[in-house]
């Protein structure tokens, strides 16, 4: 390829997001979709972001571009991007060529991505003129071998308009155009929700595939946890604007420490189990308005919750495996929440104490033997 | 190109059918009409010494309504002779009708043409900018005028231009097409006279079609912005220019649909607005001719008035054909 590649030769970049706040003006004032969050998309791994909706999964994502749209903006923090800096603080050409060159992103709709008055090739040339590629040709014959990757007739939907494609062949074009500039960290907010089955598990291996070809920091978005366990090596799972718990996946599965993350994962209902064994979790998601801000947002449906849940917000802190935000997880559940950033780093920080083991004692058993077998099918 | 040759001829067949029923109700009208002009002129040609065979031949040459016979043979003479693009000759001045009406045409059809292109330009242009700038005042303001505006007919446009430029602040002429004093041909003076007789009828049509056209476009511009692949193309990191291209491209699109409309509206206001400014063209060679009981001059001005509106809409779907291809390719596929 002739394409620039302005990455570090050196492997895959690291994403570092460190105390992002994003905040829409409502009725109501300024309100925070995503409030200091910190996470870090380790380089060349997939992470996978869940949540229920309106969780504020996309906003989150829309930030990693500097793209949150009006009425909403990016009010605190920086998103540090290897090879490009603070993505905040780009502006102008810097900021567009970051877009698309660098930082792949595949729409939460992308089944409607494409202008309707143009071929997919026309499109791409215009994607290609904007980023001052040189060689038109190898990027046409490079979309075309993605396509083709994805089980698509690359040549014919080059020449196809957007209503000439089915929902699942737009998603695809959606991924090539995210992928054909060689971008290095790839953000797919929920790629395959409009595919079946099949074709859903087929381009989730292809992403995986180009992944590691291409040594990628690649972050997938959905409401399904079944595809974080068979594309992802992180997980990370959000909720009411905040990130709650954050490891790898199959620690995270396989053993839930947070209590939302626990609900989460008993949610679903299991082809193997039984059907009662799959409890919804009860209540409803908060609002923008409905976000407390103070205290856990979770408490309101926290079977957990104590005094100190209402008032003071629990730190998102590592423990031992992975980062979670919860004080009946968190080893000192008085922690004032002066804490600062050291506490929020990746160091492993105090081991993980028996307390919440002893607590989840039935639930966390159960749930770690069906989702390792989740895990195994998906391997095997 | 198969879709586009269908949608063409279901266009010409519809237009055909339409012709029809103007051409048939003008016919009833004029059957209908007091004091028919043809039945004077064969009473006048009796009068003269003129046999009643004769004087009938000489009335169904000129006007195609003889006037003995069942309304029935008169009919198919009249349709008769139309389908052979025969219009006769004008019953008053003994003109061929088509020489009349190519004449009136020009007078009609520049300055329309010249109004809607200059409003469509125009308003596109604003409206545009209005949606751009839609939270804020001057955005508003250029939406208000856009919605007064539209309201206003195109006769009450013309007589608030009349009464300002022509009569309390004497600019511009108030009537006629051109100054009869100077000698037609192409010098400074008679083409000076033609712009500025034609100054007030174009700004009446750009007057009164801008305030659609912002509107339109407005909100065309506001729905293609909250489109997902405008979105999209900026997550792709595209350039400014081309998204723009691509809001310009979708927004205008709709507004092809309501240019034809436009126009015909326009052609339908001419009508009044010919009249205030006393300017030459079809519609007021149209009530002239009711006036006068000119029935010949008056079937042609319908008809050419309606075929007019027919090509309008048809160049109008033809070029959305062609520009948009979820139309063109639909069409091709069946
Ligand atoms: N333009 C906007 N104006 C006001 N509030 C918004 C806007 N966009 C999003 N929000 C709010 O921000 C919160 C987060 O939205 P976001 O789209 O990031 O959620 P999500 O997790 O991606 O949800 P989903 O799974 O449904 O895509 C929601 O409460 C939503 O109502
Ligand atoms: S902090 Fe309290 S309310 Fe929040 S999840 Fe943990 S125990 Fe539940
Ligand atoms: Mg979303």
């Amino acid at each position: 390829m002739t394409l620039t590649t302005p990455m570090s030769p050196d492997g895959p970049p690291s994403v570092r997001i460190r105390d992002l706040t994003v905040v829409y003006r409502t009725a109501a004032g300024e309100l925070p979709a995503v409030r200091d969050v910190s996470m870090d998309l380790a380089p060349g791994t997939v992470t996978g972001l869940v949540g229920e909706s309106g969780s504020g999964k996309s906003t989150l994502a829309l930030s990693l571009l500097n793209a949150v749209q009006p009425p909403g903006r990016i009010s605190a923090g920086s998103v540090d991007i290897g090879g490009l800096g603070d993505v905040v603080q780009l502006r102008g050409d810097k900021l567009r060529q970051a877009r698309g060159g660098q930082i792949g992103y595949v729409f939460q709709a992308a089944q409607n991505s494409l202008n309707p008055l143009k071929t997919v090739g026309k499109q791409l040339l215009d994607l290609g003129r904007s980023h001052d590629v040189k060689d038109l040709r190898a990027l046409v014959a490079e979309a075309r071998d993605l396509l083709a990757r994805m089980g698509l007739d690359g040549a014919r939907v080059l020449d196809s308009y957007q209503h000439e494609l089915s929902g699942g062949m737009r998603q695809r074009v959606g991924i090539m155009l995210a992928l054909v500039l060689n971008a290095h960290v790839v953000v797919l907010d929920e790629p395959t929700t409009a595919l079946d089955m099949i074709t859903q598990a087929n381009i989730l291996e292809i992403i995986r595939e180009i992944h590691a070809e291409r040594g990628l920091t690649t972050l997938v978005i959905t409401h399904d946890i079944g595809v974080v366990a068979e594309v992802a090596d992180e997980i990370a799972v959000m909720y009411g604007g905040r990130l709650v718990e954050q490891g790898p996946v199959r620690a995270v599965l396989g053993d839930p420490h947070h209590p939302y993350t626990r609900g989460l994962i008993q949610a679903i209902p299991r082809l193997t189990g039984d059907i009662d064994e799959a409890q919804a979790l009860p209540g409803r998601p908060p609002t923008l308005t409905t976000i407390p801000d103070q205290g856990c947002v979770f408490r309101s449906r926290c079977a957990l919750r104590m005094d100190v849940c209402d008032t003071v917000d629990p730190l998102f802190q590592s423990t031992g495996d992975r980062m979670v935000a919860c004080h009946a997880v968190a080893p000192a559940a008085t922690f004032t929440t002066t804490t600062s950033e050291s506490e929020r780093e990746m160091t492993p920080s105090r081991a993980w104490s028996g307390i919440g083991s002893g607590r989840r004692e039935p639930a966390a058993d159960g749930d770690g033997v069906v989702a390792r077998e989740t895990n195994e099918g998906d391997s095997a | 190109m198969k879709g586009i040759a269908r949608r063409l001829a279901g266009h010409l067949a519809r237009g055909l059918v339409m012709i029809w029923v103007v051409l048939t109700f003008t016919f009833v009208i004029v059957s209908i009409m007091p004091g028919d002009p043809v039945q004077a002129e064969y009473e006048l040609l009796l009068q003269q010494g003129h046999s009643p065979q004769q004087a009938e031949a000489q009335t169904a040459m000129l006007h195609r309504f003889r006037p003995t016979g069942s309304v029935l043979e008169q009919y198919l003479e009249y349709m008769g002779s139309l389908l052979r693009l025969d219009l006769g000759q004008s019953v008053v001045t003994r003109v061929d009708v088509s020489t009349i009406l190519g004449e009136a045409t020009r007078w009609t059809v520049i300055p329309v043409l010249i109004g809607t292109v200059l409003s469509f330009v125009l308003g596109v242009l604003i409206g545009v900018y209005a949606a751009i700038k839609r939270s804020g005042k001057l955005g508003d303001a250029l939406t208000l005028s856009g919605s007064l505006l539209r309201g206003l007919p195109d006769f009450v446009v013309a007589l608030i231009l009349a009464a300002i430029f022509a009569t309390l602040w004497p600019v511009l002429p108030r009537s006629g097409a051109v100054n009869i004093l100077y000698e037609p041909g192409f010098n400074l003076d008679y083409i000076l006279s033609l712009g500025q007789h034609a100054i007030l009828p174009i700004a009446t049509y750009a007057i009164s079609s801008y305030g659609g056209w912002i509107l339109a476009m407005k909100s065309s511009v506001v729905t293609v912005l909250g489109d997902d692949f405008i979105l999209a193309a900026e997550l792709r990191g595209m350039k400014r220019s081309v998204i723009f291209r691509y809001i310009a491209r979708n927004a205008i699109l709709p507004l092809f649909t309501i240019f034809a409309l436009s126009i015909a509206a326009l052609f339908s206001g001419a009508i009044f607005v010919e009249r205030i400014f006393n300017y030459p063209g079809l519609g007021m060679l149209l009530i002239n001719s009711i006036g006068r009981r000119d029935i010949t001059v008056m079937t042609g001005a319908f008809l050419l008035i309606t075929a007019a509106v027919i090509v309008a809409n048809i160049v109008a779907d033809m070029f959305y054909t062609v520009i948009d291809p979820r139309v063109r390719r639909a069409g091709d596929a069946a």
